[in-house]
């Protein structure tokens, strides 16, 4: 088992003042992992096998073994290659990379090179949200620094590696965050996620291969070439390792994001390290991993940890470990409608049951915000929540089913007693 | 062979076939909208869902795996399928509507989303009677609705471009037509704006759909989304009749179906032919439609003291014109065929005329450098040039016909067809003192010149071959009748809904707008009959094809059966003609 979250020291954003500026990152044992990799000791293949043993499951939300997803890259044809990170972050709720831009932007970097290096990528791209426009000006000076020190660019510290590395701003599209829709932005297009197969990695940007990362996930990788997979697997939890970005908003005294190890127990990361519900109200629910993770109530949050296994049991799931916090004045008819609103404005519109479905979800809810639903518009909103969850080109659709579902069935009585008595209720 | 089960069924299947494609193949059926066979395909009306699973083998001896009953473990995708994007493999097990109950319930689910934003004014939407969402509706969908909140509300009645009119709630949002200006016609002028249910093709800002293929998208939308400007509201589809053709606009020879109404074209659409045009034809083509209703010749005509054209009996018009004949040489006789009329007219002209000792046929080819572009659109403003050719006509230049036409050799002129004064190869003081006869359909001009008009039938109303630009030979049906056909006779015309299903006392069944004109070949049996000649083809062009594949090698072989089932036939361009 490993160590108390509380004796954890941050690794991602340690508490180095100016670790943004390229010297006291270097200063401060930066870029010796990219070294490393150049040199004569280390192959790509061995680069990726220990990233692999490392188990750094994706941040983005969906938690892949990030190394495994770089093995499913042909073999080099000669052809261009790209890595894209995905800096998108617009999931509600989620707020954490915006701090490796802010904090420190070379570890992620450093990480992407790595990767790039092992997938032997010739171009990487680091999509950012739009919104983030300080953001991607910071990233923008952090690589112009890192081109002048020679670690991005032509023959990479001698080693025969070169790779070019740019921002691309986002436009303000939830939809441009998953993976594909990403790529299509990336040309140029529209951002309509791409029907799979093919996958990236055989057809990605301008149809060649192509990887995506999460930034969190990338800003991991020089870390367990500096340490090894074996201590990066022996933080956090075992079926999920390694430090996290924790995002807790919402109902919260202190809110803000904060690195600790995988595996913290929800209520400690409420009461003890976001300084417990504000005004001293009771805990109502949580959602642990973003807005689209289904909402757990207070009682079902003992013994929980925020790890992929743990969660799962509980009946959500890890997402993006951003955390809302939701205190017992919080109307979840209220929420729900919030939340269905947000995906009814951002699907893409593509495939059917997402396109009409989302904007059906919202509706009724509004309905029954406004004291104007029945009872049989639960059932209603379940059956099309069903009628929605896998079924569509991405993964959006199952995003805004999931909270509907659950808030609904964790909620129902609440729910119920905002409804109108059915007029049809006894013949 | 490898096999696919559907449904229980076991199919052999070759290549690598998409799941739809092949299930469409073998006609069994599937409900399907963004789907088309000759675009990219998007998978995002998400309609044609299928349940799908592959058989389990074993990994070390690569034999299938076999259940207690002896039968192959089958592990299921997860989730259920689209059709249209997946691939068929060895030993796939396909479960459709017809025998998943999952599969049944995803479809009518999917059409229940794609029901609730439609504005279902089907009593009003030109698409009606043709519409895949109305059928597949009816066939697969919920009944009634569950949707009781607001519709979305977007643009109605927007000119996209001059030819096609949008009304974006009736849009499903399949991209067809935004797919077909990037990949087909490559105008790249639609793409889809807005976002989630808000979403509907548009053009960029200040930019027209002005691509000369743009009415192509009208036929693919499979709603009421995308109208033609010129046919909207014009007519139900099930009160028009459609027939086979081809476009006789330029030298590519789009397949086509011509749609009437009472002895009215009212539109043209594109007809699929692998060879020609796949599915897609230019907007011209369409935007020709009113030549066959309007400024028709009918009845003939005759100049009166050298001045004035008059109306004439047919009798009157063959003994005038048998008089003439018999007052002239033949050698003092100018013939000049047309690559805008058929193989069989042109074949006939000039029989006739070598029957009486008239020299073979000119004909001036109407090409147009620079007109076309590659695709669909032609230099060659003609259906029929090469046909022309293989007769063996004497081809000239504008030039050289003038020259023949104003020789004092030149009493009398034979003109099949061709308005030559209006494409300014001749001017009309060429003709003068020229008794000229002219053969044609529409009024021109030229046509106003003639001493002898005699009004002949227009590609819509005969059964004639074209060979186009690339030496395919195709055939048109009669579409609509003429003052002496009759529907219900003609067993090469077709049959509508009305037809069949109407009675002779329902009022939409009218003998107006009927021409009072000729196919060459009764035309040619007439004349020929005044001058003593045998030229009857009691089968019309039917025997008039036959005859010309004995007689001239390059359309050997050549049968309208064979048309009818190869989609037309490549001749042998190359191939030297015997001269007739
Ligand atoms: C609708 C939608 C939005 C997404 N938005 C993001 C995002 O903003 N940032 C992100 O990293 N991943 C996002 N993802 C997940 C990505 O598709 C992808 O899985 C991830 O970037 C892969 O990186 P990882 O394996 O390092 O996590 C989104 C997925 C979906 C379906
Ligand atoms: S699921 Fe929704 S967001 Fe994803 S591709 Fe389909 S319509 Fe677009
Ligand atoms: S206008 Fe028609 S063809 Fe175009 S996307 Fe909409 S439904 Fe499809
Ligand atoms: S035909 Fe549209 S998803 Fe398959």
């Amino acid at each position: 088992m490993a160590a108390d979250w509380r004796s954890f020291k941050p690794v991602l954003i340690p508490d180095i003042p100016n670790l943004d500026d390229i010297d006291v990152y270097i200063k401060n044992g930066g870029y010796e992992a990219l070294k490393k990799v150049l040199s004569d000791d280390w192959t790509t293949k061995s680069v990726i096998e220990e990233v692999k043993a490392a188990n750094i499951r994706g941040r983005g939300g969906a938690g892949f073994n990030a190394g495994l997803k770089w093995s499913f890259m042909p073999e080099p044809d000669g052809g261009p290659r790209y890595l894209a990170c995905n800096g998108d972050e617009s999931e509600p709720g989620t707020f954490k990379d915006r701090m490796l831009f802010e904090y420190n932007p070379h570890l992620f970097i450093e990480g992407s090179l790595i990767a790039a290096y092992a997938m032997q990528c010739s171009t990487i791209y680091v999509y950012i949200r739009g919104e983030y426009i300080d953001w991607i000006k910071m990233m923008d000076s952090a690589l112009n620094q890192a081109y002048e020190k020679g670690f991005i660019g032509e023959n990479i510290l001698g080693s025969g590696f070169s790779v070019n590395f740019y921002t691309h701003p986002g436009a303000g599209a939830y939809i441009c965050g998953e993976e594909t829709s990403m790529l299509e932005s990336l040309e140029g297009k529209r951002g309509y996620p791409r029907v799979k197969p093919p996958f990236p990695a055989q057809k990605g940007l301008w149809g060649r291969p192509t990887t995506i990362n999460n930034i969190e996930t990338l800003a991991n990788v020089p870390l367990v070439i500096n340490n090894g997979a074996d201590w990066f697997k022996n933080i956090g939890a075992e079926n999920h390792p390694g430090p996290i970005l924790y995002g807790i908003s919402g109902h919260v005294n202190q809110p803000g994001v904060y690195e600790l190890p995988s595996g913290v127990p929800v209520l400690d990361l409420i009461d003890e390290v976001a300084g417990g519900v504000k005004n001293g109200k009771k805990l109502k629910a949580v959602i642990p991993g973003g807005s689209s993770t289904p909402v757990l109530r207070a009682d079902q949050l003992d013994g929980v940890s925020m790890d992929s296994n743990s969660l799962r049991e509980a009946g959500s799931m890890l997402g993006t470990a951003g955390l809302v916090v939701i205190d017992e004045d919080t109307d979840m008819i209220d929420l729900l409608w919030r939340i269905a609103h947000f995906y009814h404005h951002e699907s893409c519109g593509q495939c059917t049951p997402c396109r009409d479905g989302t904007g059906w979800l919202e509706k009724i809810l509004l309905k029954i915000k406004n004291g104007e639903g029945e009872v049989k518009d639960l059932d209603l909103l379940l059956d099309l929540t069903t009628q929605m969850e896998g079924r569509t080109i991405c993964a959006l659709a199952d995003a805004a089913a999931w909270p509907v579902r659950h808030t609904i069935n964790r909620f129902r009585d609440e729910f119920e007693a905002r409804c109108k008595k059915s007029v049809h209720a006894i013949a | 062979m490898p096999e696919v089960f559907i449904d229980g069924k076991s199919y052999e299947f070759e290549g690598q076939p998409k799941l739809l494609q092949f299930i469409m193949d073998e006609g069994l059926e599937l409900p399907f909208f963004c789907y088309h066979p000759s675009m990219s395909i998007p998978a995002n009306c998400r309609q044609c869902m299928v349940k799908v699973g592959q058989p389990v083998k074993d990994r070390d001896t690569g034999e299938y795996e076999l259940d207690e009953n002896g039968e192959r473990v089958i592990r299921w995708f997860p989730k259920l399928q689209t059709a249209c994007n997946f691939d068929v493999t060895d030993g796939l097990v396909v479960k459709t509507q017809e025998s998943d109950e999952l599969v049944e319930r995803a479809q009518k689910d999917n059409l229940e989303f794609i029901l609730i934003n439609h504005p279902l004014d089907c009593p009003i939407c030109d698409q009606a009677g043709e519409c895949p969402l109305q059928i597949q509706t009816y066939k697969y969908g919920p009944e009634g609705s569950r949707f009781e909140v607001k519709k979305v509300h977007k643009p109605k009645r927007v000119q996209l471009g001059p030819r096609v009119i949008l009304d974006a709630e009736r849009c499903i949002n399949c991209t067809r037509c935004t797919r077909f200006a990037d990949e087909i016609s490559k105008s790249y002028q639609l793409t889809i704006t807005k976002r989630g249910d808000k979403n509907y093709p548009t053009t960029a800002p200040g930019e027209t759909f002005d691509d000369p293929y743009s009415l192509n998208t009208v036929d693919l939308c499979p709603v009421g989304a995308l109208t033609s400007a010129d046919f909207r509201f014009r007519a139900r589809v099930w009160e028009m009749n459609q027939t086979p053709s081809i476009d006789v606009s330029n030298g590519k020879g789009c397949n086509i179906d011509i749609w009437t109404r009472d002895n009215q074209v009212l539109r043209i659409t594109p007809r699929h032919n692998p060879h020609v045009n796949d599915y897609w034809m230019p907007d011209v083509g369409r935007e020709i439609y009113p030549l066959f209703n309007d400024n028709r010749i009918s009845r003939p005509s005759v100049i009166l003291d050298g001045e004035n054209q008059i109306k004439s009996s047919w009798n009157n018009a063959i003994e005038t014109f048998g008089e003439q004949m018999e007052a002239i040489k033949p050698e003092e006789i100018l013939a000049i065929g047309s690559a805008h009329a058929s193989v069989e007219e042109n074949y006939l002209f000039a029989k006739f005329g070598n029957l009486l000792g008239i020299s073979t046929p000119l004909f001036t080819p109407h090409i147009e450098p620079g007109s076309g572009d590659g695709f669909l659109i032609t230099d060659d403003q003609a259906p029929n040039t090469n046909g022309v050719r293989l007769l063996g006509f004497e081809e000239t230049d504008s030039k050289q016909l003038k020259t023949a036409v104003k020789s004092s050799n030149a009493k009398m002129i034979l003109l099949l067809s061709d308005h030559l004064i209006d494409r300014g190869v001749l001017s009309a003081d060429d003709l003068s003192g020229k008794y000229l006869v002219m053969f044609a359909t529409n009024e021109s001009e030229t046509t106003k010149k003639a001493d002898l008009l005699f009004p002949i039938t227009c590609v819509v109303e005969h059964a004639a071959s074209y060979v186009n630009v690339d030496g395919r030979i195709q055939r048109s049906f009669p579409a609509k009748e003429t003052k002496y056909t009759n529907r219900r006779l003609d067993l090469e015309m077709t049959e509508g809904r009305l037809d069949r299903y109407g009675t002779k006392f329902d009022n939409w069944v009218t003998d107006e707008n009927k021409v009072d004109c000729l196919p060459v070949w009764d035309l040619m049996a007439l004349i020929g009959g005044r001058l003593g000649l045998d030229i009857t083809y009691e089968g019309g062009s039917r025997e008039v094809i036959k005859e010309v594949s004995q007689n001239m090698p390059a359309f050997s072989g050549v049968t309208y059966e064979r048309m009818d089932d190869e989609l037309g036939i490549e001749l042998d361009t190359e191939h030297q003609t015997v001269k007739s």
